[in-house]
């Protein structure tokens, strides 16, 4: 079976149970039809670089499927219909990567540097002692 | 005799690499980003990677000044019309 990535975002009043139990929907379409979901991330409440369908923020799900292109025609067809899905985009890939996606490596980067950034903010505290040494030459 | 080493020293020097390097509009070669043995996959999903290649304005830098290789460019503005349709990247900006 081909393998596809595909992308949806959902309507930001909608909250993030709601999409939870959305990609379930959507991931058990696909199971029923022969096709099987090898990776679910949630990316979160992020903000659009330009409005879509008068929203400014959605929440992104990606799905990894290695799924029958009737099961992906499906899903699709579902995704129009849902109102609560803004946008959607299906790529066909060579080969579905492991672990975590760029976009998900890029939030826990983003963690580890606040973590830096509030222990250099500690470390700053203490003054130096360099009066003590011109006094002695004196 | 001394003479003379000298003189062929100072003519070795003048048509020599240092001439080469006062040529006024020299530039150094510069090689895609995409190609060697730690190079970067490209990726819609890669906003961050994507930004690089993408003018304030919003709009892909064109090859000749990101130095990246024509394939890597098709894939590239590729990637950025992905990230654009998803909303990852503006499609202009001011």
């Amino acid at each position: 079976m081909p393998f596809y990535e595909n992308v949806f975002i959902a309507r930001q009043d909608v909250s993030s149970a709601q999409v939870e139990t959305l990609t379930d929907t959507l991931a058990n379409l696909v199971t029923e039809h022969g096709g099987k979901v090898t990776k679910r991330e949630y990316w979160g409440l992020r903000n659009l670089s330009y409005r879509i369908k008068k929203n400014r923020k959605g929440h992104y799900v990606l799905l990894n499927l290695d799924a029958p292109p009737a099961a992906v025609n499906e899903l699709e067809r579902n995704m129009r219909i849902n109102e609560d899905v803004l946008r959607y985009l299906t790529v066909h890939v060579e080969a579905l990567e492991e672990g975590p996606s760029a976009m998900m490596q890029a939030r826990s980067r983003g963690e580890e540097r606040e973590r830096e950034r509030s222990r250099r903010f500690d470390r700053d505290g203490r003054d130096g002692a360099p009066a003590e040494a011109e006094g002695g030459e004196a | 005799m001394s003479d003379d080493i000298r003189g062929g020293e100072r003519g070795e020097r003048g048509g020599g690499g240092r001439q080469q390097s006062r040529r006024p509009f020299f530039r150094r070669r510069k090689s895609c980003p995409f190609s060697g043995p730690h190079a970067p996959k490209i990726d819609y999903k890669d906003v961050k990677l994507l930004q690089r290649f993408v003018s304030e304005r919003g709009k892909i830098v064109p090859s000749r000044i990101s130095a990246v290789s024509t394939l890597k460019q098709r894939e590239l503005a590729q990637a950025i019309k992905r990230a654009r349709f998803l909303g990852l990247l503006p499609y202009s900006l001011r």
